[in-house]
């Protein structure tokens, strides 16, 4: 038997064997579910070379599943992310209901995810798609089992908006190039900007539904924050990543065949969009109160990244896009991690009710700091080579030097709701009603500091990843594709040097703590948080003095005309001009048996007034 | 072996030079706007009293882990960008561990210490403190729009992203960049006004109003060195700006200590000069509110740095 | 002495008319002579000269915290800007105690503000000096017989260096500053130490006035 078979087969034998233990021990679900991931990474990363083929037949198509270094790039994040997701959800879903449900969802997801970058027809492709997108749905629904139409529904509408722009562009490639294998269809040029337009512009709407990029980016952060954070690390980590593997599929494909001066706009009108929805979502972010939105827009905006990187289509920008994947995988599943476990721990994300939760979780607070400095893009993490890539790919190589201010201005006020993360959920005032917080166990504490040592060893020898990401482009049609282990080169020559960068920031840092530490150690006193000076005043165990609303006020005050803009209003007011417009429609149907037989008469006195024209 | 400990020797007498003159300037600072207000002002080496003092505190006070390190990641953010920047051209003893010193890296780099910083802040629980830092998060984003700007025209106009580069190009051609692209420079100036917060920016931590801020809850040792990473960062701005627009220092034809010599005169002559611009601004301005801070920011000097854009473009021959 | 006896003398006197001299010396406060002469800071004998330099550098950087209580506060301004420029002499204003070293309380004390003055001198970390300025401070002043503020701050905080006179001109509180600043060369300016050392006596004073007494049981809270 074939080994993909055999992976899809654990999968869904996983997934149906966890619904069914649920109803004798609730405990065990978990841990099968884990078991069941564990045993299908193992046999991936062990028994599967790259450039794996496997093609039968069903009911007379021509279907192929195998793995290039770029589907396998992306097969990475989804078994590294779901072990470890799975593994945190053993605790974190304890005690909760409805396990089997979760867990057999959660593992048909993966074997979604899976069946997308294994897929080479575009048959298959659709199929697993939708299990992945239905299978998803679930488990977005899964806090909101009698509110389905208030929390779910605008996830679903966008995904089969997604769907059918799909399967159009899938049939009109049959149509116009008879094949329906990926390779083919690459090869025939159907993705060019020159023959059939509407075939990528179908596609890429499809794949950048599903990466949330801006006019349908407004089903993500309810999506990303309702959904059970065990399910939001490979959510938005490896799942809206989907629509970045198809986005570069695609756009690749495009850059290659067709003549750059089509290509230009076609990248300028995408990268705007990138960009845009990375200064929509990093202001967004910053207003929210509560701390699984706030990562929720966040998540938006760093997809927006990724998308500025594959516009560029240059080689430092794709690889700027696949490493920022890769590493906002790690930071934001680490982050949504640390959400969930503050959720388990003290009862809510909502910063306005708890805060200076540091003393009470250390552990969690340190995966917290690291994948902030990550996600703000500073060194010595991992963040910053992304950063930098993307930078120097747009100043380099791309003349979008408007789009680089865009980009830098959304980068910089992405310090403002990391320092708003860190600070709502784990700094300022001690509560009283924090005081009984205990660290989060020691299952969920595993997975969060594997994805925090990724962070940090990416910052100092980022060629670790560079090195899958470099066979990854080959495969889709680079050529010739330079890294090196810790350093980064732009194409102008300038070298910025990780590794000694790393080492510096640790030997300073190691001089210093040991010099703040040790002088005056004895006379240096820890106080509480209520020990500050309030102009002398005694602050009450019951008073109440973190500054929590309205955090980023004057920002919002001088930024207030890009607040003013809001896509959920636009989509809101398109939804209620469409019910107007197919509500005239609905007058057609009156309900009296006369009319009926009116329309009958009209319909036969059309028919034979025009005859002549119409049967010609 | 020999070269290693040359250069540790060398970072050495960098952040010596570096502490000297950040203490030196703010205490000519204090001297300068005493004299403009008609006063005798401290003495010139206040500053350097001021940190004995804090240093020799007998007991002190740390509000938590974050909050103890505060300090140190300025220190960290002061050290590391000081090890990237050339301070003087082709100079041995001042090469540090590079002379290259990329730019984004470096402007990433420069945020570092103020973060963390914050994070000190807000560990305290002081609600002053976290609204200083709300504020000076907000004024950030307002400032590096044009400084930004400024640096992408420069990379653009020179096809490089590094200082060293931006020297070399100044000493060949001989002409400061300062007359190449005089709208970057324009842009840079007023953004490093917002950098030193000194007035009108300096809302940040202002005393009557926010008991200072984000330092509301530090003293002793944890001040003291702030003020040590603060110093530092001074200079580290003014050379950066030197470097970029002024022609940096050190390109003399003299040899051994009589070039190095001649090379530290002619830094300090020029950081002393430029850093004079947001003194004297700060004397006779009084303070902006947050936000009119930040559309400050973003009205004239983005103005002149989407100008610098445009210039350089022209220049390098994109529009040809 | 507590305060209720205080203000019976107090009405005692008014009831007469025109106090003799033995009766107001009967009325005045017991000064504490517990900190005027205090220990040194640094003290050991082998740090002669790290002490000196540290002195040095403590007599020229006097952060000061100005607690303006009263009428007072205003000559802090004149004090530190262009007409007598107290920066020269390497004093600054602080705004929060933790930075502060010198706490510089001008005019009278009700009841209220003294638990307040209080805790802002604990939160100050060693070494730390406090100037009591103007009357009122030193025996309550206009405000001597005044039912709710205390007549003598010296019994409840070390003072270092008193200013006198109502109000005092900014000329005065620069001679207080020169004479604080040869206090700390000398190394006698202790009061911080003193207070550590004498800590109940201050605290029985201190409770005896304030009555909602809400102290959390740590020193240095």
């Amino acid at each position: 038997m074939e080994i993909i078979a055999i992976i899809l087969l654990i999968l869904l034998v996983g997934s149906m064997l966890t619904f069914l233990i649920d109803s004798f021990s609730s405990k065990l679900t978990g841990i099968t579910a884990f078991l069941f991931s564990l045993a299908a990474s193992v046999v991936f990363f062990t028994q599967i070379p790259s450039g794996y083929q496997f093609k039968f037949q069903l009911a007379g198509l021509d279907l192929q599943w195998g793995l290039t270094d770029y589907s396998y790039y992306f097969a990475y994040i989804i078994f590294g992310m779901s072990v470890l997701a799975l593994l945190y959800s053993i605790k974190y879903m304890e005690g909760k209901g409805r396990l089997g449900y979760f867990y057999g969802s959660f593992l048909l997801t993966i074997l979604g995810m899976f069946g997308v970058v294994i897929s080479q027809d575009f048959v298959s492709l659709f199929i697993f798609w939708e299990i992945m997108t239905w299978a998803s749905f679930l488990l977005v629904i899964y806090n909101a089992y009698y509110k389905v139409k208030t929390k779910g529904v605008k996830y679903m509408i966008f995904s089969a908006i997604g769907a059918y722009a799909m399967l159009t562009a899938i049939v009109f490639i049959r149509v116009h190039y008879d094949t329906l294998l990926i390779s083919e269809a690459i090869a025939k040029g159907a993705f060019n900007f020159e023959q059939y337009i509407y075939i990528p512009i179908f596609l890429l709407l499809g794949f950048s539904i599903k990466a949330a990029v801006m006019p349908f980016h407004v089903w993500a952060p309810s999506a990303y924050s309702k959904s059970p954070m065990s399910f939001t690390t490979i959510f938005s980590g490896a799942m809206s990543k989907m629509g970045v593997f198809g986005i570069g599929l695609v756009f690749t494909s495009i850059y290659l065949g067709t003549n750059p001066e089509n290509f230009y706009w076609v990248r300028t009108i995408l990268g705007w969009l990138g960009g845009i929805t990375a200064v929509m979502g990093t202001i967004y972010a910053l207003i929210q109160t509560d701390a699984k939105k706030l990562l929720a827009y966040s998540s938006v905006a760093q997809l927006g990244y990724i998308v500025v990187g594959l516009s560029t289509g240059t080689k430092l920008g794709i690889m700027a896009a696949l490493y920022l994947t890769v590493i906002h995988a790690v930071f934001k599943g680490a982050l949504f991690m640390v959400a969930g476990a503050v959720e388990k721990q003290a009862g809510t994300t909502d910063m306005t009710k708890i805060s200076g939760l540091i003393r009470r979780m250390p552990w969690t607070f340190l995966v917290a700091l690291v994948s902030i400095i990550a996600l703000a893009g500073m060194p010595p993490v991992g963040g910053f080579v992304g950063k930098w890539l993307l930078y120097e790919a747009l100043i380099t190589e791309s003349n979008n030097y408007i789009l680089v201010v865009v980009v830098f201005f959304s980068s910089t006020a992405a310090f403002l709701y990391s320092y708003r993360f860190l600070y709502g959920l784990f700094l300022g005032q001690e509560e009283k009603d924090t005081k009984d917080v205990k660290e989060a166990p020691i299952t969920m504490l595993i997975p969060m500091l594997i994805l925090m040592i990724i962070a940090i060893v990416s910052g100092a020898v980022p060629g670790l990843i560079f090195e899958p990401a470099a066979k990854a482009m080959e495969a889709i049609g680079f050529q010739d594709v330079t890294w090196q282990m810790s350093s980064l080169t732009n194409l102008w020559g300038d070298t910025t040097n990780l590794g000694l960068i790393s080492m510096l920031i640790g030997a300073v840092f190691v001089i210093v703590f040991v010099f703040i530490t040790l002088k005056g150690y004895k006379n240096t006193k820890d106080v509480g948080t209520k020990d500050i000076s309030t102009s002398g005043e005694i602050p009450k165990e019951w008073e109440n003095l973190s500054f929590q609303q309205d955090f980023f006020q004057p920002f919002q005050r001088a930024a207030a005309p890009l607040y003013s803009m809001n896509m959920n209003k636009i989509w809101k007011n398109l939804g209620e001009n469409l019910e107007a417009f197919f509500g005239f429609f609905r007058k057609l149907y009156t309900g009296n048996g006369q009319t009926y037989a009116l329309y009958v008469v009209i319909f036969l006195v059309v028919l034979l007034l025009f005859k002549d024209v119409i049967f010609s | 072996m020999e070269g290693i400990l040359f250069k540790i020797f060398g970072a050495f007498i960098t952040a010596l030079l570096a502490f000297t003159v950040g203490m030196l300037f703010g205490g000519l600072r204090r001297k300068v706007i005493a004299r403009a207000q008609n006063r005798v002002g401290p003495p010139v080496y206040q500053n350097f009293l001021d940190l004995l003092k804090l240093q020799s505190k007998t007991t002190n006070i740390a509000h938590g882990f974050m909050g103890h390190m505060a300090p140190v990641w300025i220190i960290i953010a002061a050290m590391t960008t000081l090890m990237f920047i050339p301070v003087l051209q082709g100079d041995l003893w001042f090469e540090n561990l590079t002379m290259k010193g990329d730019l984004i890296f470096l402007l990433y780099m420069m945020v570092f210490g103020n973060l963390g910083m914050a994070l000190g802040a807000g560990q305290s629980g002081n609600p002053n403190s976290v609204l200083g830092v709300s504020r000076g998060l907000s004024q950030l984003v307002g400032f590096e729009i044009p400084y930004f700007l400024a640096i992408t025209a420069l990379m653009l106009q020179f096809q490089t992203t590094t200082i060293a580069e931006f020297l070399n190009i100044q000493a060949e051609t001989g002409v400061w960049i300062v007359l190449q692209n005089p709208f970057a420079f324009i842009a840079a100036v007023l953004a490093s006004l917002g950098m030193f917060m000194y007035a009108p920016f300096n809302i940040v931590g202002a005393p009557a109003e926010l008991a200072s801020g984000p330092r509301a809850e530090f003293g002793g040792k944890y001040l003291g060195t702030m003020m040590t990473g603060g110093a530092v960062f001074a200079f580290i701005k003014l050379v950066l700006m030197v470097d970029l627009f002024l022609g940096g220092a050190g390109n003399n034809n003299l040899e051994g200590i009589a070039g190095t010599a001649v090379g530290l005169l002619e830094l300090l002559l020029k950081t002393f000069l430029f850093y004079m611009i947001p003194v004297f601004v700060a004397i006779v301005s009084p303070r902006y509110r947050t936000e009119q801070a930040i559309r400050f920011f973003w009205k004239w000097p983005t103005f002149f740095g989407i100008l610098a854009i445009v210039w350089a473009l022209y220049k390098n021959g994109t529009f040809n | 002495m507590d305060n209720n006896k205080n203000i019976e003398q107090v009405s005692k006197i008014k009831t007469i008319g025109i106090p003799t001299q033995e009766e107001i010396k009967q009325a005045q406060i017991d000064f504490s002579p517990r900190c005027t002469s205090a220990g040194r800071v640094n003290d050991k004998e082998t740090q002669k000269m790290v002490e000196y330099i540290m002195n040095f550098a403590r007599k020229h950087s006097l952060f000061v915290l100005a607690y303006g209580t009263g009428c007072g506060a205003i000559e802090i301004p004149a004090t530190m800007t262009s007409r007598y420029d107290a920066e020269r002499f390497g004093m600054r204003g602080a705004a929060t105690p933790r930075q502060a070293d010198v706490l510089l309380i001008t005019g009278y004390l009700s009841t209220k503000t003294l638990k307040r003055v209080i805790r802002v001198y604990e939160q100050m970390q060693d070494p730390k000096y406090v100037i009591a300025f103007g009357s009122c401070t030193i025996n309550g002043g206009m405000y001597f017989d005044s039912y709710n503020t205390i007549n003598a701050l010296d019994r409840y905080l070390p003072v270092d260096v008193y200013i006198a006179g109502c109000m005092p001109r900014p000329e005065s509180v620069i001679n207080g500053i020169v004479k604080l600043q040869g206090l700390i060369q000398n190394g006698n300016a202790g009061g911080g130490k003193c207070y550590k050392d004498n800590l109940d006596w201050y605290r029985e004073n201190q409770q005896k006035v304030i009555k909602n007494w809400d102290f959390p049981d740590d020193y240095n809270w």
